[in-house]
């Protein structure tokens, strides 16, 4: 019984911790400041550097694709 | 001194009085940051700090996890820079929109940026789990059921295989989307499609589009991909090199720009069913006329709620949502077609809206003039709005895309069905009003009376050819009918043409001279946030 | 080369939208119908009572009170026709055929409609919606159209007889300018062509801009002249190109371009004649509207048409006409703010030198060329690079 009270004591005082550590995470915008300090400048880094496909050496085909047309006779 | 403690003490518990507060004073410089959240009064603080801030960050990872898992979602965060950049910024996003929020304008704005928040996941999810560049160029099931097609495309054109396949709009997250929550991320595409040898003067939002397909950034997540010349010439030059870095079955559906026409509307018609035989070529599956109708029905359920929220907008001063919460919103969901996410926020709002009214709460109370907003707006900067209540007491009440789809889709007969969606498709965003002609465009004056509105917020987008082509008669009529209009230039996703401060500068100098008034809170007239998200 | 006998008559023809034909087509109680579009027909234009005159604003090379209107941000082509018709140039018009084919014109005919620019009592501007594509729902759509918005106001309004009949009389009319615009083109082919792309680009002009009745005996005496004409002993250019683009009907940037070394041997630009000048053919079965429609549309090579087969098949169409008239080359221009030439033309510069092996020149344009030093710094290296070629290649 008393150990049982030690945790819910202990639970409690550490969801009280933990919601007034949110709350100042909160507050004083620390999640942006993370992101914004931290992990913006990592992914930017990660995506300036990645290999990336020459586009423009796609290929091109004249007649890769035929006309779509459906007759108006076949519609519903 | 007692007097000062009671007032702390109120402004502890209530918040600091609208004129008395100075939001500009939070702001780290250049960063957009904040020094600290706003205190609200306990009551507004601890509603923003539960069921803002912690819910939303919670279903950022719910919604993920619900729609593919963190694994799915950590790969395409790696792989595209248009999700990560911008992922990371959402609650920065919610902040900027509701700052100054109080009460139930501010639970009610929120629903709406919690519901675009899911959809934005929910689809972008898809894309990835369908995405052969994810999946080591496999072309896997979720893939052979995905239908993709441009973001002006409504999705009401898809209902009739909603059962077995899913649409996503492919610009509407990689771009769109991200503009509005991160300006950053999208000049990386306007870049990199203009070093391909675009000049810069087309519009920059097809520039944008066009630039993540130079950059190698849109996920390949549909067999098939069905486009439209929405909005305008930039938009068809567009889908020139979309098609050819897409390379895949590529079917066009132009919407027809003298649409007023009788004779016009019956190509649109001959076109929709041309695309679904297009569809039912590519994905395999017939067309099924009852989920058409099912998910008409539905949307047109959301229609009917939209013109409730218009009424209670134009007639009252109860209208607990702001200005870049209607606007996106409604284009979002108008654009997006029927989900469920939309229905489940429209029953939490009309509670709100209900409450607001029936208890004659008024959302908005510092409100000096009703803006109508016209024209294509900047969406490096759609939570201008926000700004321009709190600083100048400007409430825009409403603006011109939500206005596009205004009508309930029949679903009594396939000729009637046909013929309204038909209709549907011509009101797109920007084609109904900004370059489908003239007499659309100035419609501008019946929904300034329809409102109540004394004031415009005229977007000047420096890129669009359609209202370019038109501004000095609006010009001429502003000052034929003495109406206030203050210019707004921007050039839409590229916040390096004319800046937010730029354009606040822009409001400031008119609402100082011409309107000859002071600000409700002097903090915001001037502040950096260049370097913000 | 001799000096065509009446270039100089057909150059000052050039100078003003309301030339000595157009009064005289005015003066023989002709109606006047303006258009600024190829997707206008203008055979329905030239109509037996009727007489068609393609928009141009020559010499405006500062549209003010046209840019108060639509901005210095919208093409200089729309704003320099709205510029002339605020001036009263436009006033012979009894009535503008509108195509919605791309913005800034559009808003320029839109200004047509709403302002009463045009000091003519019967003035009217009238619509006609052009699909984006050559599908039979395309072209079928496009003869209701063309039925609704141009026969039936010259019917309705003017009297002009729209039958069957007088339908085939203007496309016989217009047929006839087509082969002799075409003969006259063809020597363009020849090793050393006899006749210049200025030279050309004049001919082709006045048959835009004239009463084609008033037009056509000076045709043909240059068609019968031109079979005669001689070259110069030695070729007096170094290279030739192919024109391709947005609007262009300025001849002075043709000369500009042949100036550099680079003859013009073909058009394929708006206002040119590739496509232009193909004669319309009655297939059997069709009724000459429907096969005015289905013309205007298959020959149509404008980048606002958005079929997946046609975005790419253009591409190809203009390697070909480079094959057929012997082109070195390929100057891709776009007018500043024309949006799908933009686009297009930044395709076309990879693509063609890519797949078809054919050096392009990209540039951009203004619709008057005044600061023209840029442009002939680019074409002169443009002619180099060619010749350069053409050694490394042991020609």
């Amino acid at each position: 019984m008393k150990k049982f009270k030690k945790i819910l004591c202990g639970g409690l005082v550490a969801a009280i911790l933990s919601y007034i550590g949110l709350f100042l995470v909160f507050f004083f915008d620390l999640d942006g400041k993370f992101l914004y300090y931290v992990v913006g400048p990592f992914l930017i880094k990660h995506y300036d550097n990645m290999p990336r496909k020459d586009m423009t050496k796609s290929e091109y085909a004249m007649d890769a694709f035929p006309k779509y047309e459906y007759a108006q006779e076949e519609a519903r | 001194m007692k007097k000062d403690i009671k007032k702390k003490l109120k402004d502890f518990w209530y918040g600091k009085p609208h004129k008395e507060r100075r939001l500009g004073d939070l702001y780290i410089d250049k960063t957009g940051l904040y020094k600290h959240r706003e205190w609200r009064g306990v009551k507004d603080t601890f509603y923003y700090f539960h069921m803002i801030w912690l819910y939303n960050y919670a279903n950022l990872v719910v919604d993920v996890m619900k729609n593919g898992g963190l694994f799915v979602f950590a790969k395409g965060v790696w792989r595209y820079r248009w999700v990560g950049q911008t992922y990371i910024t959402v609650m920065h996003w919610f902040d900027r929109g509701h700052e100054g929020m109080r009460g139930e304008a501010l639970r009610a704005t929120a629903w709406h940026y919690r519901a675009m928040t899911n959809e934005t996941i929910r689809q972008f999810m898809r894309m990835f789990r369908a995405d052969t560049k994810l999946n080591k160029g496999k072309q896997n099931e979720i893939y052979k059921k995905t239908m993709s097609h441009d973001e002006t495309v409504c999705g009401a054109i898809f209902y009739p295989w909603r059962d077995k396949i899913d649409n996503v709009a492919l610009q509407m997250i990689p771009y769109f989307v991200t503009c509005h929550v991160n300006c950053q991320t999208v000049l990386n595409y306007i870049d990199a499609v203009q070093s391909i040898g675009l000049p810069a003067d087309p519009c920059p939002m097809c520039q944008a589009e066009a630039g993540i397909y130079v950059l190698d950034d849109y996920p390949d997540y549909s067999p098939a991909f069905v486009a439209s010349n929405e909005a305008c010439d930039g938009s068809v030059g567009t889908g020139i090199l979309q098609d050819w870095f897409m390379n895949k079955p590529y079917f066009s559906m132009p919407q027809p720009m003298q649409f007023d026409d009788p004779l016009v509307h019956k190509h649109t018609m001959a076109e929709i069913e041309e695309a679904w035989k297009f569809i039912e070529e590519h994905m395999g599956i017939p067309f099924d006329w009852d989920q058409y109708v099912k998910y008409t029905e539905k949307f047109n359920k959301l229609t009917e709620f939209e013109w409730e929220k218009w009424d209670v907008a134009a007639n009252t001063p109860y209208y607990p949502i702001n200005g870049v919460a209607q606007a996106l919103y409604r284009i979002y969901y108008s654009q997006d077609g029927y989900r469920d996410i939309w229905a489940q926020t429209d029953e939490k709002v009309r509670k709100i809206m209900h409450r607001c009214v029936e208890n004659k709460i008024e959302t908005f109370p510092e409100t000096r003039h009703r803006l109508l907003a016209w024209s294509c707006a900047p969406l490096y900067y759609s939570f201008w709005t926000t700004w321009a209540y709190n600083c100048w007491g400007l409430n825009t009440v409403m603006n011109m895309d939500s206005l596009m789809f205004d009508m309930v889709l029949r679903t009594d007969t396939y000729e009637n069905a046909l013929d309204d969606l038909a209709r549907y498709h011509e009101w797109a965003p920007m084609r109904r009003m900004a370059v489908g002609g003239y007499k659309h465009v100035f419609e501008l004056w019946e929904y300034m009376k329809r409102f109540n509105c004394d004031m415009v917020m005229m977007y000047d987008q420096l890129a669009c050819k359609g209202m370019q082509g038109i501004h000095g008669m609006f010009e001429d009529e502003f000052r034929e009918r003495n109406i206030h209009a203050i210019w707004m230039p921007h050039a839409l996703p590229e916040s390096r043409t004319v800046s937010r401060a730029e354009i606040r500068r822009i409001i400031n100098d008119y609402m100082f001279t011409v309107m000859q008034e002071e600000p409700l809170d002097p903090s915001l007239l001037d502040f950096d946030d260049s370097l913000s998200w | 080369m001799r000096d065509l006998k009446h270039l100089i008559y057909f150059d000052n023809l050039l100078q003003e939208a309301n030339n000595e034909l157009v009064r005289q087509a005015k003066e023989d109680g002709k109606i006047i119908a303006g258009y600024t579009c190829y997707h206008m027909p203008e055979v329905l234009l030239d109509l037996p009572g009727c007489v068609g005159v393609r928009l141009r604003a020559p010499l405006c090379t500062s549209p003010d009170i046209a840019t108060y209107y639509m901005s210095g941000r919208t093409c200089h082509y729309g704003r320099s026709l709205l510029e002339r018709a605020l001036e009263g140039g436009y006033n012979f018009l009894d009535v503008q055929f509108a195509t919605e084919t791309c913005t800034v014109t559009t808003r320029f005919q839109e200004h047509l409609q709403m302002m009463d620019v045009i000091d003519n009592p019967v003035f009217f501007c009238e619509f006609t919606d052009v699909p984006f594509k050559k599908t039979a729902n395309s072209i079928d759509h496009y003869k209701r159209q063309l039925e609704g918005h141009v026969l039936k106001p010259l019917s309705e309004k003017f009297g002009i007889d729209t039958s069957d009949k007088a339908l085939l009389a203007a496309i016989e009319e217009h047929n006839e300018v087509c082969r002799l615009v075409t003969e006259i083109g063809d020597y363009r082919k020849l090793e050393n062509p006899t006749i210049t792309g200025y030279e050309f680009s004049i001919i082709m002009l006045v048959t835009l801009v004239c009463p084609k009745y008033l037009i056509l005996p000076k045709l043909r005496e240059t068609a019968k002249e031109m079979k005669t004409r001689k070259p110069d002993a030695k070729p007096n250019f170094r290279c030739k190109v192919l024109l391709a683009g947005s609007e262009n009907d300025d001849p002075d940037f043709i000369k500009l371009i042949e100036s550099c070394g680079a003859l013009v041997v073909a058009d394929r630009f708006c206002y040119g004649s590739i496509p232009g000048r193909e004669e319309i053919e009655i297939k059997e079965g069709e009724s000459p509207i429907e096969a005015i429609a289905r013309h205007y549309l298959e020959t149509g090579h404008c980048p606002r048409f958005m079929g997946q087969n046609e975005m790419r098949e253009r591409k190809k169409y203009l390697a070909d006409v480079a094959k057929e008239y012997n082109a070195d080359g390929i100057i891709v221009e776009s007018n500043k703010f024309c949006e799908y030439w933009s686009y297009e033309r930044t395709i076309d510069s990879i693509v063609l030198p890519r797949d078809f092996g054919y050096p392009v020149c990209s540039i951009e344009k203004e619709y008057i060329n005044t600061a023209s030093g840029q442009l002939r710094t680019r074409f002169q290296a443009f002619v180099e690079s060619i010749e350069i070629k053409h050694i490394q290649e042991g020609k």
